[in-house]
């Protein structure tokens, strides 16, 4: 299911992309039933619990969500039948998903949100925002995933594709599950 | 009715709040209710409006996405834990090959028009006493089974309006 094409058909790309998201909703929305102890759990004073992954996901979201907003809404481009991802685009979807083996990765200081204090309303926030991911995918059928360019966290002079921006913004999500699957495992070994 | 469910030979349960189907997806399954309820609504400018339930025994579709084989609006979500079985459209396809099956097709699309003639009325209706008063009368069942912010919002008006209108 996470297999990236590097040419696919745009529609096709969306509608994959919108079920994911479905699923990734209905993963978080279960973590509400926990309770903040559990939430707040961390294996070692330097691992990130619960709330801390998902905040993570929310500090992107906030970088990109706007961002592609203003970019379809501006945008004067017509949606075309493929979607060819772009080279370096490809390459940092493709980097964010998890292996077998959860490879550690760097994270940008900004972007860390260890030991930031945080309540269940982080959850809140994480599932509002993938409504509004899914509303700015149907959006995106308008435009042109290919021409359509999105500045990213790294630098604003390193652009990506819309349609790479997408599948860079799912897979950082489900990376980041997979990471609080582990820490629900851990947690109970411990 | 029958006939229709032993169409399906998938069975899925859902917890409260997990979303069916969210909107923009391509969802032509029929879905029937064993237990528990579901909500369908739209986001009018990040609002949710509710346009429809669906609980025990009911029939719950993304009609839209269902007759055109397109992208619907709808988000589906579960209100409570629920259990359903799935029909795809394969199957549906296959059943109305049958001259008696494409009868019942029609009676069961005949009574979905009516119902939403119902409904169009119920949302011109400017008085809220009225629109609560309607809906009560069609469908008591409704507010045994679903919560009241979900009914308010069925409604078009705040929870605090309906719990008064319910005392009175």
């Amino acid at each position: 299911m996470h297999k990236i094409l590097n040419n696919m058909q745009s529609e096709n790309l969306i509608q994959s992309l919108i079920e994911q998201s479905r699923q990734i909703i209905n993963q978080v929305e279960k973590l509400k039933t926990n309770d903040l102890h559990f939430l707040t759990w961390r294996e070692n004073p330097t691992a990130w619990c619960i709330l801390e992954c998902l905040e993570h996901l929310n500090l992107y979201g906030d970088f990109y969500l706007p961002q592609i907003e203003n970019s379809i809404k501006n945008s004067k481009t017509k949606n075309e039948i493929e979607f060819k991802s772009g080279l370096l685009g490809n390459y940092f979807a493709k980097s964010m998903l998890p292996k077998a083996q959860l490879n550690k990765m760097k994270t940008f200081k900004d972007k860390n949100p260890l030991n930031a204090n945080l309540g269940k309303t982080v959850i809140d926030k994480f599932i509002h925002q993938q409504i509004k991911l899914i509303d700015l995918l149907t959006q995106s059928r308008k435009v042109s995933l290919n021409k359509v360019k999105i500045q990213t966290s790294i630098s604003s002079f390193i652009k990506i594709k819309l349609g790479d921006t997408f599948q860079f913004i799912i897979n950082h999500n489900i990376r980041h599950l997979k990471q609080i699957e582990s820490i629900q495992a851990n947690r109970k070994n411990a | 009715m029958t006939e229709l469910i032993e169409l399906s030979d998938k069975t899925i349960t859902m917890d409260r709040n997990e979303y069916l189907k969210v909107k923009g997806s391509i969802d032509t399954n029929i879905y029937y209710v064993e237990s528990g309820s579901l909500r369908v609504f739209v986001l009018d400018d990040y609002e949710e409006q509710t346009i429809r339930f669906g609980y025990k025994e009911n029939l719950i579709v993304s009609l839209d996405a269902f007759l055109t084989n397109k992208p619907s609006v709808f988000f589906i979500q579960a209100i409570k834990k629920t259990v359903l079985k799935v029909i795809t459209k394969q199957q549906f396809d296959i059943f109305l090959q049958t001259e008696a099956n494409r009868v019942l097709w029609t009676k069961i699309l005949e009574n979905l028009i009516l119902q939403q003639l119902e409904r169009e009325i119920d949302i011109l209706t400017n008085s809220p006493k009225e629109r609560y008063q309607r809906v009560l009368k069609r469908s008591p069942q409704l507010f045994q089974e679903i919560p009241n912010r979900h009914i308010a919002n069925y409604l078009r008006m705040s929870a605090e309006t309906l719990s008064r209108l319910k005392k009175s």
